[in-house]
């Protein structure tokens, strides 16, 4: 470890360190300043404040968080094993399902959206069984979480499979040998040890269905309380009379709450076995 | 006790191993990718072999004749893998706990205690690994092991982090331990001297086979094929020839025990630190198996002495190892020309394998 005052930078890095500084500001100036005044308009401009706690801004940003979280809860308990097979198991086709998930990253959510409506609407290939057995999902709250999952989900599959392989199979092993069940050691140890990756998994998983919007337009529909989320009433309030001032009263909400959230994230995740020495 | 006889194949490694030990330390000395590694796999369950059987204490956990495979849970055996493995998530105390789930609370820390004392941790439980020395963390993995009922003991390259002063005093911490302990262990090496100062057994292995198995002492005398004193560090290897119970190699003759069941072309070989080295008298005859020599190479080790040495006319270099204080007292440096003795009682005698007809070394 180097100490406190010894060099902090080796003399040749310092030059590159200068010449970076600029382009890196430039990127700093640039993700900072709309964010700024969006915070600054909405502290500025009268008649926000109302907006901030009308009905319907509420009822969007209630919608948000508990659709979110929902997509979040189902994808730990669908992905997380998915993604310790994916990390640890071999299987015929494997390749296979690791394209397949990496799939819904890259496409636009517009097209998850038709994807899932030709699937599960109500004219879709699976719309008469779920319809025989009870289940409408199109434009419900539940459609919601459906295409909200739909494209998050991989983001926590994606992360939780690294997590997992950067786990050592020898504390597997040794575990075993020391009588714990397989199960047991995936709970004591695997889990324990991919926390870094879970936690950063379920964060990106969330905000981005917090941030969800195509697919959800399309599968779930923009209805007030039912399926519109905090994307989906910006987009409303942008296209309405209010235009861009009840656009930005929702926007800096959202922004607010993403930014309190990945805050404490930051804070709470300190990696168990470096906490401390090392 | 421990009994393994099974054959494993990974891929295209192919291993075959047999041995029995009772309480005592067994090492499989061989070069990396042997087998040995595979072989405590196996004992802890960790890999199935295609065939053949395994027993631990009086159980037996594996056996493919009647299909029985004890997963590791059950097998009883304290494996110390050689990247430790310690729960880095866990404190000291937690990890050496870690396998007690059986055990109350009171017994648990109890146990805990007595193996801290055991293994000189006092005063660590609360740490975590990252803030162990490696020493520590060695004993700390060897705890872990030992908390459970254990009826073998494996060691995968236990000291091969450290550095020497602290794997010396863990080698004799370990010789301690097996003392109080009475169990059988089986301990991986490439290391000869750590095999010859563990060993109470050692099994060579190369190439997924046993070579030579047998009580240190006689493994590290008698190596029973060139490959094994090879191994074992015999730096001294001829060619030769055997005919009505004579010998001869690189033009010299020479007496040695002679196994009766080898004639023909064969190989000789001595240990460097068994030569003897003697001043020339030019008034005297020279002995059986001694040859006058002169010194071509002279690299000095601290402690001890590596010499080669030509011998004059006939014969082939032959390299001696010497302690510094014999090496003054007979004023190695000051002459050139010496008497080299190659004692017949550590010359080793076997068969020249077949695949090495090229001329020796």
């Amino acid at each position: 470890m180097m100490g406190r005052r010894g060099p902090r930078h080796r003399p040749d890095q310092r030059s590159l360190y200068t010449g970076f500084a600029a382009p890196a500001a430039l990127a700093l100036l640039f993700l900072g300043v709309p964010l700024v005044a969006l915070a600054y308009e909405a502290a500025t401009s009268g008649g926000i404040g109302d907006r901030l706690t009308s009905d319907e801004t509420l009822a969007a940003l209630r919608l948000s968080l508990i659709t979110s979280t929902l997509t979040l809860v189902l994808a730990l308990l669908l992905v997380t094993p998915l993604a310790y097979l994916l990390a640890r198991a071999d299987f015929p086709g494997k390749r296979l399902v690791d394209t397949l998930i990496d799939l819904p990253l890259v496409l636009p959510p517009t097209v998850a959206g038709v994807a899932l409506l030709v699937a599960f609407g109500r004219r879709g290939v699976l719309g008469p069984s779920l319809e025989a057995s009870g289940i409408e999902l199109a434009f419900t709250t539940a459609a919601v979480i459906v295409a909200q999952l739909f494209v998050s989900a991989p983001f926590l599959a994606r992360s939780l499979k690294a997590g997992f392989e950067a786990v050592d199979p020898a504390y597997e092993a040794v575990s075993a040998t020391l009588g714990i069940s397989a199960l047991r050691t995936f709970w004591r140890i695997s889990l324990p040890l991919a926390r870094p990756a879970l936690i950063s998994g379920s964060v990106l998983c969330w905000s981005r269905a917090l941030g969800e919007l195509g697919a959800t337009l399309i599968f779930a529909g923009n209805f007030e309380g039912r399926t519109q989320t905090m994307p989906l009433a910006i987009i409303t309030a942008f296209q309405s009379s209010s235009g861009l001032a009840g656009a930005m009263a929702l926007s800096v909400i959202l922004v607010g709450v993403a930014f309190v959230l990945l805050l404490l994230m930051r804070l709470t995740t300190v990696d168990p076995g470096r906490q401390a020495g090392g | 006790m421990l009994n393994v006889d099974i054959a494993l194949r990974v891929g295209s490694f192919d291993l075959e191993i047999a041995f029995a030990i009772d309480r005592e330390l067994l090492v499989l000395f061989g070069p990396s990718g042997s087998g040995k590694s595979m072989t405590l796999g196996a004992i802890a369950g960790l890999r199935t072999p295609q065939r053949g059987r395994i027993e631990v204490g009086e159980r037996v956990v594996f056996d493919s004749a009647t299909g029985l495979n004890l997963p590791p849970q059950r097998r009883n055996v304290g494996y110390v893998v050689q990247q430790l493995a310690l729960f880095p998530h866990l404190d000291v105390a937690r990890n050496i706990a870690y396998g007690l789930g059986g055990l109350s609370r009171a017994a648990r820390r109890q146990r805990v205690e007595e193996l801290l004392a055991l293994l000189k941790l006092d005063g660590l439980a609360g740490r975590m690994p990252a803030q162990l020395s490696g020493g520590q963390q060695q004993r700390v993995a060897l705890a872990r092991a030992l908390a459970r009922p254990t009826d073998v003991l494996l060691l995968d390259e236990p000291f091969s982090a450290l550095d020497e002063a602290l794997r010396a005093d863990l080698r004799i911490e370990l010789l301690r331990l097996r003392q109080e302990l009475a169990l059988p262990v089986v301990f991986v090496t490439h290391d000869l001297r750590e095999a010859h100062l563990l060993g109470d057994r050692i099994a060579v292995l190369d190439q997924g086979r046993v070579l030579q198995f047998g009580p240190r002492e006689e493994v590290f005398r008698t190596p029973t094929s060139r490959r094994v004193a090879e191994l074992t560090g015999a730096q001294n290897i001829f060619r030769g020839r055997a005919f009505n119970g004579r010998l001869e190699a690189g033009g010299l003759p020479l007496r040695a025990n002679l196994p009766d069941a080898i004639a023909g072309d064969i190989e000789i070989a001595i240990r460097a630190e068994l030569c003897n080295l003697r001043r020339l008298d030019p008034d005297s005859e020279l002995p059986e198996n001694c040859y006058v020599a002169r010194v071509t190479a002279n690299l000095a080790f601290g402690s001890m002495h590596l010499l080669r040495l030509e011998p004059e006319g006939h014969g082939v270099p032959i390299e001696i190892e010497i302690a510094a204080r014999p090496y003054e007292v007979l004023g190695v440096h000051s002459q050139d020309r010496w008497v080299v003795e190659l004692p017949a009682d550590d010359l080793y005698v076997f068969a020249a394998s077949p695949e090495e007809a090229a001329p020796l070394r």
